[in-house]
């Protein structure tokens, strides 16, 4: 497949549904990206997909079903916020404090996680189970069940999502850190042998737990910064999130991380989180323009129905390929 | 071998688990295969309670952090459990009917003495099953649908409610439109928080009312949240009048976010929310400068708000209203079930307090706390003991 | 010798779920008891809390015998009460509000068997998208057609003379017993285990895992039917809440229970009951335990550390050289 044709191919799909939503817009007299304040919230909310959708990814991919990413986001974000309003009491310098502590909270989170897993040797899926409800229940604790606010409305935090460019510095930052990690260093070689074939890798002498440990450590990581997005830009962290109240946030990472592995049939994968971010932002923001029409029931609905149709194709193109060259 | 085993102990101890409770529904007490409410099944009235017993009451809750379950739940906890022989056991964030059912069963089987209610999953059940059991049972935050009333009313363990009924959040959202329309606004923004939460269709519905707009062609509530419940939401087509509505949204996701800022883009002159602003949008709105206004309860976030963001209005509840209840409570489980004078539980409905200033609001923020409520120890007592009668009841809500 | 002694360790720690049902069966008692509590009425809660996530969790448990999951088992039953309770509003007609409650527990469950198998869609994705669906549509009934009430309900007098504990207990044996059957003594059963177990043999000994994954989620859609029907015995209400916690415990009830999530051979049809009762007895001793409204979070740290402890004692026996999958 020649060059062109690989760049046409990674951009059909965000091209297309830019083009598809903007005409609704357009039809209906009005745009995805309204002005300069919708533009800054459409970076913020791209930069939140893309780097839960890579957190989900990175376990996923490795066969690790990992349900805790919520509870990891919320639990991080929770502990950044108490620990920056204790120092600084929402002065300035707080969302940069914040940034710094919740991901550094994350990180210990999904290295606890993984930690468990290994030592434990249970299926990931079951572990996350208890994981999940683990950091719930601390959650809760921590803030007797009630919405953080004091702590996170402030200027600074105001601030960090009062414009597209920090999102972009983390959007570009996070997709740096993860192609170089996962395609350029030693671990990133194991991981991909590992995914491709546990057995044969671990035999040729690859340390499984270790590249489990630090896979579960960039999730953590990586949660600890969606965690401190999603603060910031809701202005609220609900800390009453019991019994998987937590485990909503990975459902919407489902789509855009097959569109991701589509385009990274032609590309690389990264990008292709990136631009799957994209058109979910384009969604998003297109639900919002119409969001006196298409009430949220409306729109889990289509947003499921997007997820199957898509998965359709992705599984069946082979087949709907033959049927149209017969036709 | 083992499989065999695993097997007959599996079955033996399910076994185990239903032959208990098989005998357990042979007992006086536990009734839920008749439908005999006699005084045998009765597990609360049971229990003779004097003056020096505590009495042991549940709250059913559905909201565990919002800042007016928080309000009560101190007055409850700290304030009137210091003053009362009282302990009050709260539940955890029940989410359905299902939840609600058995927190009270659980409360039966612990011997309580009475239910409060704070849960709206399915009133109907929570009283039906309070029956069941014997135990007094009290609505403390909205009320009963009319017909819902009309049938439980004569219920001997059903003490009452004491809460805004529908109408009055009708009101309520009337009187906070009508403000914004009396400023000579003339285009806004509304909220309808999680419609179609009963409380906050009638609360909606009362906003347009009172920007003196009609929805769907009328003003009349009935007709109005009619259509809105239909509409799983407020349809801007359907609003027409003097005022503009220019933008509405409704629920907390993802989109949220999204929507207020398309709404600020519209640069309505004020932001009027029939419930939760004060949580999701106080700082966004404070920091755009946007006049909003909210029905929620006196606390110290939304103190902060009125004095140093833009919040103009304010229509809430005193953390202590929920006080009368409890004195019903008490009385009905000292033997003094108060009824109103057609010898019915009884329905009081409690109107809001409206602070459209940081002075106005101190005054009901800074008298409702600590030590110092509203409905205090010494007006509550008032209304708790043998002899007090309806009219005392009444009286004392409608004094405050 | 050896040998000897390993399965007999292997014999004690698959008895570990039913030896902990009991050890949480006596501390329920004897804290009950201690507590002053009426423990046969306690008993009666524990096994209404218990009863459909054990019934639904059993069907579901020849899903999860098949080596994949079903997260929308919750909003199915939600669905499928809903649409009970608008027959019955409409009809008047309890025979056919059960028919279309267990009917539509089935067609519900089949859907997500038929999307994965002709389109080769991952069951466990099709099943998060059916989650959002049907709990959108049942969330848009309910609330269309509940008004200021806040949801649907049928007279409690019709559902009043199933609502004891005899009913109760014959429907959960009967389904016990009918799941029991087609799991241990049918060719249907042991092929399930088989495709689980090991897919690709299982297909180059010629057996169709299309059929088997069908039937398998038809056994789930009826554990859906009567777990909603019994739903509405319990409460004769249906709002937007419905069942919600029913999904996610499903998975805790069995592998709690001690079946492995991975399915094959070494599942268990008792698992889902035993693991469900074993959980809410659990849930409900922290809860006396712990005796503070305060301490929901405390009490939910230390069932998850109780469950993941029990798991890994009942999975001592499969523990590989590599991190399991």
């Amino acid at each position: 497949m020649s060059t062109l044709k690989k760049i046409l191919k990674i951009l059909a799909i965000p091209a297309a549904v830019a083009v598809v939503l903007e005409g609704i817009c357009l039809a209906n007299g009005q745009t995805i990206i309204s002005g300069a304040k919708s533009f800054d919230n459409f970076v913020v909310y791209t930069a939140i997909v893309m780097i839960t959708t890579m957190a989900l990814s990175i376990n996923l991919n490795s066969g690790r079903f990992d349900f805790s990413l919520g509870a990891m986001a919320g639990l991080s974000s929770v502990i950044g916020a108490k620990i920056t309003y204790s120092f600084l009491k929402g002065g300035s310098g707080s969302a940069l404090l914040m940034l710094v502590i919740t991901v550094l909270a994350g990180a210990l989170l999904g290295l606890i996680s993984g930690a468990v897993y290994c030592a434990l040797r249970l299926p990931p899926i079951i572990v996350s189970l208890g994981v999940t409800l683990v950091y719930e229940g601390i959650m809760y604790t921590i803030t007797g069940g009630k919405y953080l606010m004091s702590e996170v409305q402030n200027r600074s935090m105001s601030g960090f999502v009062g414009t597209w460019v920090y999102a972009a510095v983390i959007i570009a930052s996070v997709l740096i850190f993860m192609i170089i990690v996962f395609e350029r260093t030693s671990f990133g070689y194991d991981y991909n042998a590992l995914k491709s074939g546990q057995k044969v890798a671990v035999a040729t002498g690859i340390n499984e737990v270790k590249n489990a440990l630090i896979c579960y450590t960039i999730c953590g990581g990586l949660m600890g910064l969606v965690g401190m997005l999603n603060a910031a830009r809701n202005t609220t962290i609900n800390g009453g999130q019991l019994n998987f109240g937590s485990i909503a946030i990975m459902f919407t990472a489902f789509l855009p991380m097959f569109i991701a592995g589509y385009i990274g049939r032609f590309g690389n994968e990264k990008v292709g989180f990136l631009l799957s971010a994209l058109c979910m932002s384009l969604l998003n923001s297109t639900f919002a323009v119409f969001s006196n029409q298409i009430n949220a029931t409306t729109q889990s609905i289509i947003n499921a129905v997007l997820l199957v149709i898509f998965l359709i194709y992705l599984n069946n193109n082979h087949l709907i390929k033959r049927i149209f060259a017969h036709v | 071998m083992n499989r065999k085993v695993t097997k007959v102990l599996g079955l033996a101890m399910a076994a185990a688990m239903t032959v208990m409770t098989g005998c357990g529904s042979s007992a006086p007490a536990a009734v839920s295969d008749t439908t005999d409410n006699s005084a045998d099944n009765a597990v609360g009235s049971e229990t003779s309670v004097d003056q020096g017993e505590t009495r042991k009451i549940g709250v059913l809750v559905a909201d565990v952090s919002g800042e007016e379950a928080l309000g009560f739940r101190n007055y409850y906890e700290k304030y009137i459990q210091n003053n009362y022989n009282v302990t009050f056991d709260y539940t955890d964030a029940l989410a359905s009917a299902e939840d609600e059912k058995a927190a009270i069963e659980k409360f039966a089987s612990k011997g309580y003495d009475a239910v409060i209610s704070l849960s709206s999953s399915d009133r109907v059940q929570q009283i039906e099953t309070c029956e069941e059991y014997g135990i007094y049972y009290a609505v403390a935050s909205g009320v009963l649908d009319e017909s819902q009333y009309e049938t439980y009313k004569t219920y001997e363990h059903f003490v009452g409610q004491v809460g805004p009924s529908n109408e009055t959040e009708f009101e309520a959202g009337k009187e906070m439109g009508k403000y914004f329309k009396d400023k000579g606004v003339k285009s806004v923004a509304i909220y309808g928080a999680f419609i179609p939460n009963p409380m906050h269709v009638y609360r909606a519905a009362g906003v347009i009312a009172g920007l003196g707009d009609t929805y769907g062609g009328t003003d009349d509530m009935n007709g109005m949240i009619g259509q809105i419940f239909q509409d799983q939401g407020v349809d801007l087509t359907k609003v027409s009048g003097d005022v503009e509505v220019i933008a509405y949204l409704q629920g907390y996701g993802d989109t949220t976010t999204d929507e207020l800022n398309a709404a600020i883009q519209k640069a309505p002159e004020a932001f009027i929310s029939v419930g939760m602003a004060t949580t999701f949008f106080a700082q966004t709105l404070s920091q755009e400068n946007i006049p909003f206004s909210d029905i929620d309860s006196f606390t110290a976030m939304n103190s902060e708000s009125m004095k140093n963001g833009s919040l103009e209005y304010l229509a809430g509840k005193y953390s202590s209203s929920i006080g009368p209840v409890f004195a019903l409570v008490m009385d009905a489980i000292d033997g003094n079930v108060i009824r109103d004078p057609e010898g019915n539980a009884v329905s009081f409905t409690q109107g809001y307090l409206v602070a459209t200033d940081a002075e106005s609001f101190d005054k009901y923020y800074v008298n409702d706390n600590g030590d110092t409520p509203i409905f205090d120890k010494a007006s509550l007592d008032g209304i708790i003991g043998q002899d007090v009668t309806y009219d005392d009841v009444k009286a004392l809500i409608e004094s405050k | 010798m050896n040998i000897k002694k390993n399965i007999n360790r292997q014999n004690i720690i698959a008895l570990l779920p039913l030896a902990a049902l009991a050890v949480l069966f006596l501390i329920f008692c004897t804290m009950v008891n201690a507590k002053g509590y009426r423990l046969d009425m306690y008993l009666k809660i524990v096994f209404n809390e218990a009863l459909v996530l054990a019934i639904v969790a059993t069907g579901a448990t020849f899903i999860y015998t098949l080596g994949t999951f079903d997260i929308s088992l919750g909003a199915s039953t939600l669905f499928s009460a809903t649409l009970g309770v608008m027959v019955y509003n409409k009809t008047e007609n309890i025979a056919l509000m059960m028919a279309v409650i267990l009917l539509t527990g089935i067609v519900c469950s089949l859907l997500n068997s038929v999307l994965a198998s002709i389109f080769h869609i991952p069951a466990f994705v099709t099943t998060v998208a059916m989650m959002s669906v049907l709990s959108a549509v049942s969330a848009q009934i309910i609330t269309v057609n509940g008004g200021a009430l806040g949801g649907i309900n049928i007279p409690s007098s019709v559902v009043k003379p199933f609502d004891n504990m005899p009913f109760k207990i014959a429907v959960l044996l009967l389904f016990f017993a009918i799941s029991v059957f087609v799991f241990e003594f049918t060719k249907a059963g042991r092929r399930m285990k088989f495709v689980g177990g090991n897919p690709l043999c299982a297909y180059l000994t010629g057996i169709k895992a299309d059929k088997y994954t069908i039937l398998a989620f038809v056994m789930a859609g009826i554990g859906i039917g009567l777990g909603a029907f019994l739903t509405l015995v319990y409460t004769p209400s249906v709002t937007t809440t419905t069942a919600s916690s029913i999904g996610m415990n499903i998975f805790i009830a069995i592998v709690f229970g001690g079946m492995p999530i991975s399915g094959g051979a070494r599942s268990k049809i008792y698992a889902a009951l035993v693991g469900g009762f074993s959980y809410m007895l659990l849930n409900d001793i922290l809860e006396i335990v712990i005796d503070s409204s305060a301490a929901y979070g405390i009490t939910q740290v230390i069932s998850a550390v109780f469950f993941l402890i029990v798991v890994y004692i009942t999975g001592m026996n499969y523990k590989t050289a590599l991190l399991p999958r």
